[in-house]
């Protein structure tokens, strides 16, 4: 029992094609809807966080406690002027937003989420092939920013992008090596260990405790993927104003914002599902979504306060740190984990 | 040459406090040339000084460094004193003693709070401005206001210290310094911040002589010049501190010194509110109509250690009720000419983190 | 006294430290007043809103000389005060006032004080205070 097929159980008076035509079409429409509401959550709880942390209050004038906030400022970016630069590269100057905010929705999209008393198993595509699938779609992202940054004909957004680039390519080799280390595990207890929900079931004891070394590296890649200080090079507001997204307003930078906060959730979710045991937990296996959904929030915050605690990392620093301290950590963990597979069976 | 990039930054960018302007030569990442460019904030307060009587322009001086404006009165008084023969009484003494240090305290944290949002922190720049909010609190129950407290004048001080402000400072004394503690750890236990300060920007000490650097630049390339220690003003002789240096000159460096300046500046406080002498506040000479009736003839210069530096005020009169000239050493103006030396051949990151630790004012600057 | 460089430690080990020390600052209280609904604290010899009392008042123009940016003119108010012949008052521009307390300080009767009434705002457009409206208490002004 799965989300898909209690959707195709509603209309499948309709026969089978069309019925499977709109299963797929309100499923993910509704999973569009959610993710955006969750991303909007990850910021309404972000801003909120960081006003408790910092001694103030945060939003709490529209709405109750400021919930409504998020709405209000969705509103006000729509209604901005969009400014465009006159010498911009027109077509990927408007692109990147778009390729940014739809390879995060996707990633979305991929990932298994648990299940829950009556739905069911929560998933859009189980994929054979899924964490190949979920980490070429990270890739994306990158290329959004690196568009964004070339086209729009700004030396700040010209600097940006080179650095996001620079820090793209020496965090995703450690990154997909520390991955590489959770699918040798999992190869040894299920027969399908690219799919990411068997990867999660096979998971008796959480990776993390494994291998720590692979969270460590993992973690610290998820926050260089979603961009925030400490790794937040790319777009550092006190030296290069806003980095590749300084010539965007509105709604375009919006998606930036979007992206950017998405990233954050996805990566939690990443984390968590990977290392943390996902939609395992001790008593009933059918609230699964709540356990994934607590180890997440576990995440975020702990990810919400490096970002509010941290200084930010010079690029240079952080390209030596990636290749000569990121990568051979990686490199042991993989080794480990072969250990620990063939030797003690674990 | 040509391959150099020419990149502006400021006067609107997140980074230059206030209205500094960079124009900086990158190659790649790497800067190679930087010239600072000022005059965005020019109020001309050294020609309306001429023009206003002598205890109006207290005003332009706290209009000066507008982060810590006691200190700055504190300097101007002293010159302004002397030319016009009205020394102030003891008490007045003391308490224009404790307001400095209490300002070169608020004037610093901004500077912490500022530079850690240089960095890229965003959290302890709240707390340094918690903490700082406790010494303005200080400055409204004195003077009547928060920033531009106005609250020396010529011959004393505006009121008298009252039971209530005694106590506000005594309590602020017994938290300040767990607070700095607190600041000071959230930077330099993180390995990044040691990774973005340590060894960058270095200034020897003949380059900051050169340049004219003082204040907390110039002790930390390793020079024990303070102007409390070397012509002691105010109170200074009367109470012990110690003056931070250290031998390294870098970024780091910079950011201990002005952390140690804190926690002599909280010492010095609580000596004085302990020896803070009866008596009046005020010189009657200078009183009431004879406000705006004081006359002064020939030159002063007076020198004090405001919070960046050393704080030059020269005045001339020519026995009228309005100075003739009045000119300002601003320590700041000297602490960024010196960017153009210690800013070159670094990262562009490095650039921001090497501005942030000359701790500017533009007020103070542009005049 | 030369200042101490923090010792080398174990990496990360400081850095988690500041991390927890941040995150501790959850627990305490906001120190953001609300204001319109909850008022501040404000110290007692705060000043802002200067006051006339047009009976101590004699006319002397002190206030008018000692202010620094022109925000006190004399005004004439038809008014019967032994003590001010010439029935000259000062006004003030509460706009470009900038509540330096020089003309309390050097006003000879104490004719002009400042208080600590703060709440100015208003939708009007100028900030000018005539004579009798420095006199009147502040929500008689706004009206």
């Amino acid at each position: 029992m799965s989300l898909l097929s209690f959707t195709y159980g509603i209309f499948k008076v309709l026969g089978y094609d069309l019925a499977t035509f709109v299963t797929f079409l309100i499923d993910s429409i509704v999973f569009l809807l959610v993710a955006s509401v969750a991303v909007a959550g990850t910021i309404y709880f972000f801003r909120k966080y960081m006003a408790r942390v910092q001694l103030r209050i945060g939003p709490n004038r529209v709405g109750k406690f400021g919930t409504l906030q998020l709405i209000a400022d969705a509103f006000k970016l729509f209604g901005k002027e969009s400014i465009l630069p006159r010498l911009r590269d027109d077509l990927p100057y408007k692109v990147a937003p778009v390729l940014v905010f739809i390879g995060l929705l996707v990633a979305f999209s991929i990932l298994p989420y648990g299940s829950l008393y009556y739905i069911g198993d929560i998933f859009i595509s189980n994929s054979g092939v899924g964490i190949i699938l979920l980490f070429a779609v990270l890739a994306i992202m990158p290329i959004g920013e690196l568009l964004a940054g070339i086209s729009s004909h700004n030396k700040y957004s010209l600097i940006g992008a080179l650095r996001a680039v620079a820090k793209d390519i020496s965090f995703e080799v450690p990154m997909m090596l520390s991955v590489l280390a959770i699918v040798v595990m999992a190869s040894a207890r299920t027969t399908n260990s690219l799919n990411i929900s068997s990867v999660v079931t096979s998971e008796l004891l959480p990776y993390g405790i494994l291998e720590p070394l692979g969270l460590f590296v993992f973690f610290i890649s998820m926050i260089a993927r979603a961009s925030y200080t400490p790794f937040d090079m790319g777009e550092s507001e006190s030296e290069l104003v806003s980095g590749y997204s300084t010539e965007y307003t509105g709604m375009r930078f919006g998606l930036f914002y979007l992206g950017m906060f998405g990233t954050i959730l996805l990566g939690s979710f990443i984390v968590s599902l990977f290392y943390l045991g996902g939609y395992n937990g001790p008593y009933s296996s059918d609230i699964g979504l709540i356990y994934l959904l607590i180890k997440a929030v576990i995440v975020v915050v702990i990810s919400f306060t490096v970002w509010l605690a941290m200084p930010r990392i010079r690029i240079d620093k952080f390209v030596n740190f990636g290749w000569k301290y990121l990568l051979p950590i990686s490199v042991i963990n993989l080794v480990l984990a072969g250990f620990l597979t063939i030797y003690l069976g674990w | 040459m040509s391959e150099w990039v020419e990149l502006n930054m400021g006067p609107q960018h997140p980074s230059t406090h206030g209205v500094l302007r960079l124009k900086i030569k990158v190659e790649g990442e790497i800067v190679r040339e930087v010239e600072p460019v000022i005059g965005y904030l020019h109020r001309n307060a050294e020609k309306l000084c001429e023009n206003t009587f002598f205890c109006d322009n207290l005003l332009y001086f706290d209009r000066m460094d507008y982060v810590g404006a006691p200190g700055m009165e504190v300097g101007y008084l002293e010159a302004a004193e002397k030319l016009l023969g009205v020394p102030p009484p003891e008490r007045a003494i003391w308490i224009r003693t404790i307001m400095a240090e209490l300002s070169r305290i608020a004037s610093h944290l901004v500077w912490l709070g500022a530079y850690g949002l240089d960095l890229g922190m965003l959290t302890p720049f709240f707390y340094a401005f918690d903490l700082r909010e406790k010494i303005m609190t200080i400055f409204v129950e004195a003077s009547g206001s928060r920033l531009l407290t106005n609250y020396c004048s010529i011959g004393g001080v505006y009121q008298d210290f009252n039971e209530k402000i005694v106590q506000e400072i005594e309590d602020f004394i017994n938290i300040a310094p767990s607070k700095i503690e607190e600041l000071n750890s959230l930077f330099v236990k993180n390995d990044i911040f040691i990774s973005r300060t340590k060894g960058i920007g270095y200034m020897s000490k003949e380059v900051a002589i050169d340049y004219g650097v003082t204040g907390p630049m110039l002790r930390a390339s390793g020079v024990e010049y303070d102007v409390r220690k070397a012509e002691p003003y105010l109170a200074y002789s009367k109470v012990n501190f110690e003056i931070p240096v250290s031998s390294k000159g870098d970024n780091l460096a910079r950011f201990l010194v002005r952390i140690e300046e804190m926690r002599q500046s909280v010492k010095i406080i609580s000596q004085a509110i302990k020896k803070l002498p009866d008596g009046p506040f005020f010189n009657p000479k200078a009183k009431k109509s004879m406000m705006i009736r004081m006359r002064g003839e020939g030159e002063v210069y007076a020198r004090t250690e405001a919070s960046k530096g050393e704080f030059g005020v020269y005045i001339v009169g020519d026995g009228g009720v309005k100075p003739y000239r009045v000119r300002v050493r601003s320590p700041s103006l000297k602490n960024l000419s010196v960017l153009r030396e210690i800013g070159k051949n670094v990262m562009i990151a490095d650039l921001v983190a090497i501005s942030g630790t000359t701790d500017l004012v533009f007020g103070e600057i542009d005049r | 006294m030369e200042v101490q460089e923090p010792k080398r430690r174990i990496p990360l080990v400081g850095t988690v430290e500041g991390v927890l020390t941040v995150f501790k600052h959850v627990l305490m209280k906001p120190v953001t007043v609300q204001y319109p609904e909850e008022k501040e604290y404000v110290p007692e010899r705060f000043r802002f809103r200067i006051f006339l009392n047009l009976d101590d008042c004699v006319g002397c123009t002190l206030c008018e000389q000692v202010c620094p940016n022109k925000s006190i003119k004399m005004e004439t108010v038809k008014r019967n005060n032994p003590r001010n012949k010439r029935m000259i008052y000062p006004d003030v521009n509460f706009g470009t006032c900038t509540v330096c307390r020089n003309c309390q300080e050097i006003c000879p009767t104490d004719a002009i004080y400042l208080t600590h009434v703060f709440e100015t705002s208003r939708t009007k457009n100028s900030f000018l205070y005539s004579p009798e409206e420095l006199a009147m208490p502040e929500e008689e002004v706004k009206k």
